[in-house]
């Protein structure tokens, strides 16, 4: 059997100067915490035959997203946008997105990143897999399919935790759990060879404007400023031998060594 | 008009960086001091398609276009220019000749290993009495039934340790001054074909530039490249392309000796605060800034015009001129930054001094450029 596996991907920003958050072409990029559950969803294409689909909600420069996992070989785009999105915090965008991937349906399995790294709060996928009423694991590290079955691998408080899961369900996936590939050129070529992105707005998703973007969230982002670390300087005195066992000593304390 | 790249060469260029972030950072010093070629690197280039960037796919090439190019070449150099000019010459005066001028059966033969990075391709037009005047070459191919019998010595290959496909620029009619000059592609391996011993360069060391001579080498004569008689042409139009990369190299190292003072600026403390709030430092680094950003504006455009299928040949020049010359100011600046730091091998402006040498020199010298460019200047204001 074949997995149509879809992907929920983003596009973060690297820069805010001064604090504001403008989105260009220049500053937005792939979520790098999204690249391993790519990965992972070619992996498992490579293995079992499919198609995966890479979905992501957000204004236009959402498709640069969607460009960067069509070069790393997905076979689909979809672009969920609308004003009336704009806004949304966790709760909403992840009701928008549960909406799209129902119009994407029929589908075996649902993969997010670990987290994103411009807002941090790894809520969307988990919050998605629920308004789809679906199964969802997060931090996974394997995953196995069989028979509409998956076997996924967890690590979490030095615990390995197995898990099996009868399809459709959800996964979140540990940024550490595969090496990502590179892109090829010619596979840059073809991602934007291929027929544009399917573009999905709020009249296409069985979706009532309330409850959605920026009135439908319940957090707001109030204000954004960089944190300025402190570096504190401090001379050990003594021999050789007692400043490198203060230093040990010190480092044990701080936790950084067992 | 519009300044902005599109958003595939912004994914290429984030690709290609974190590639060499990776792959090449690490070991970019070391290849330097070792003068090393580094195999498993450009294994996985020629896997990712940085050896046919312009070539069409049915080549098995990426059909990239030229600004594209030259942000790919900016970034490997970036990293380690001598990989940028490996991949640089390759691409420019190697595939591109093979590509224009070659008949279909040549290039079904040639450009796939080339551009898959199997093969290397050189360009070989020097020799030891030779370098800008190109139609004084002394190499001959003479014509021998269905065969040419070429006798060259040809020096400072880039790529010439080792290259695979080389485009020999040799005299079939010695007699006819730069009418008798052609190209004739000979491959490693070919009896009487022998590379010379690796030169000790100053900069971008990790390029193994050798010589490489021909004794009463046995070429079939389908491998003339064009027709007896074309080499000049096939040689202009193959620099044109290549000092675009070269610009583009050279700017990938401005762009990094850069990065590189600024970042000791800020790290460097003197008089009670970092060297980047002394105006001294502060004048270097908008200078730097805006040698490096006027070079990069003047690189893509000459691209984009090559793109546009307009004429290119000034631009080229100029962009080949002003960046090289850029980036000696640039690596100059970064290295006064760092005092005397700079001057060890320990810190990295002191390779991309080193590095940034060279552009000045080949692919045509700066004085050539100024030639080229005081010639088509002077012929559009007449």
């Amino acid at each position: 059997m074949s997995l149509n596996i879809i992907i929920c991907i983003k596009s973060v920003v690297t820069s805010a100067p001064g604090g504001r958050v403008i989105r260009t072409a220049d500053n937005c990029i792939l979520n790098p915490f999204d690249r391993p559950a790519i990965e992972m969803a070619l992996k498992m294409r490579e293995a079992n035959g499919g198609t995966v689909t890479a979905i992501t909600m957000g204004p236009d420069t959402g498709s640069i997203a969607l460009y960067e996992a069509l070069a790393l070989g997905v076979d689909k785009g979809v672009l969920v946008t609308d004003r009336a999105f704009a806004g949304s915090d966790t709760l909403a965008t992840s009701k928008t997105l549960a909406a799209a991937i129902k119009k994407l349906k029929p589908f075996d399995l649902i993969l997010f990143g670990a987290r994103s790294s411009d807002s941090d709060t790894g809520q969307v996928g988990p919050q998605t897999a629920v308004h789809l009423d679906l199964p969802v694991i997060t931090g996974a590290k394997k995953i196995e399919f069989s028979d509409k079955k998956i076997r996924v691998e967890r690590v979490i408080d030095e615990f390995e935790e197995n898990y099996e899961m009868t399809l459709p369900g959800a996964v979140a996936i540990d940024p550490k759990a595969v090496d990502v590939r590179d892109t090829a050129l010619s596979m840059v070529e073809t991602a934007f060879a291929k027929e544009a992105l399917q573009i999905l707005n709020l009249s296409d998703l069985e979706l009532s404007i309330e409850g959605l973007g920026e009135k439908g969230s319940p957090t707001k982002l109030v204000s954004m400023s960089k944190v300025r670390k402190k570096h504190n300087c401090e001379f050990i005195e003594g021999s050789p031998e007692e400043q490198a066992d203060e230093l040990v000593k010190r480092i044990k304390a701080g936790g950084y060594i067992g | 008009m519009d300044f902005f790249l599109s958003e595939k060469q912004n994914i290429v260029r984030r690709s290609v960086r974190s590639f060499c972030e990776r792959e090449i950072l690490p070991i970019a010093r070391e290849i330097d001091q070792e003068a090393r070629f580094p195999w498993e690197v450009v294994e996985k280039m020629g896997k990712l398609g940085y050896f046919g960037i312009q070539a069409p796919s049915e080549l098995e090439g990426a059909g990239m276009d030229t600004v594209t190019y030259c942000i790919i070449i900016e970034e490997i150099s970036r990293a380690c220019s001598g990989l940028g000019l490996c991949v640089t010459v390759h691409n420019s005066v190697a595939v591109y000749p093979l590509l224009a001028f070659g008949n279909n059966e040549q290039k079904r033969k040639w450009v796939p290993p080339l551009a898959k990075g199997e093969k290397i391709g050189a360009f070989c037009l020097t020799e030891p009495n030779i370098g800008s005047d190109a139609a004084g070459v002394e190499s001959t191919a003479i014509r021998d039934g269905d065969h040419y019998i070429v006798n060259a010595n040809k020096v400072l290959i880039t790529n010439g340790g080792v290259a695979d496909t080389c485009l020999i620029f040799t005299k079939t009619d010695p007699s006819a001054g730069h009418r008798g000059l052609s190209v004739v592609v000979v491959e490693r391996g070919m009896p009487g074909f022998e590379v010379g011993d690796l030169e000790e360069l100053s900069g971008n060391r990790a390029n193994p530039v050798s010589s490489i001579r021909l004794s009463d080498c046995r070429v079939p004569a389908e491998n003339i490249l064009g027709k007896e008689g074309s080499g000049m042409k096939i040689g202009l139009a193959a620099l044109d392309t290549g000092r675009i990369g070269i610009a583009a190299q050279a700017l990938g190292v401005a762009q990094a000796a850069m990065e590189e003072g600024i970042k000791y600026s800020r790290q460097r403390r003197q008089f009670g605060v970092p060297i980047s709030h002394h105006e001294s430092m502060q004048n270097m680094i908008a200078d730097m800034a805006t040698l490096v950003e006027s070079s990069r504006l003047m690189v893509y455009r000459a691209a984009a015009k090559r793109d546009s299928g307009m004429p290119f040949s000034k631009e080229s020049a100029m962009a080949k001129l002003y960046a090289s010359e850029a980036a000696g100011r640039v690596t100059d600046m970064a290295l006064q930054m760092h005092g005397g730091y700079g001057y060890i091998k320990t810190y990295p402006v002191e390779r991309f001094y080193r590095d940034a040498r060279v552009t000045r020199i080949y692919e045509g010298t700066s004085e050539i450029h100024r030639m080229v460019i005081a010639r088509s200047v002077l012929e559009e204001y007449k």
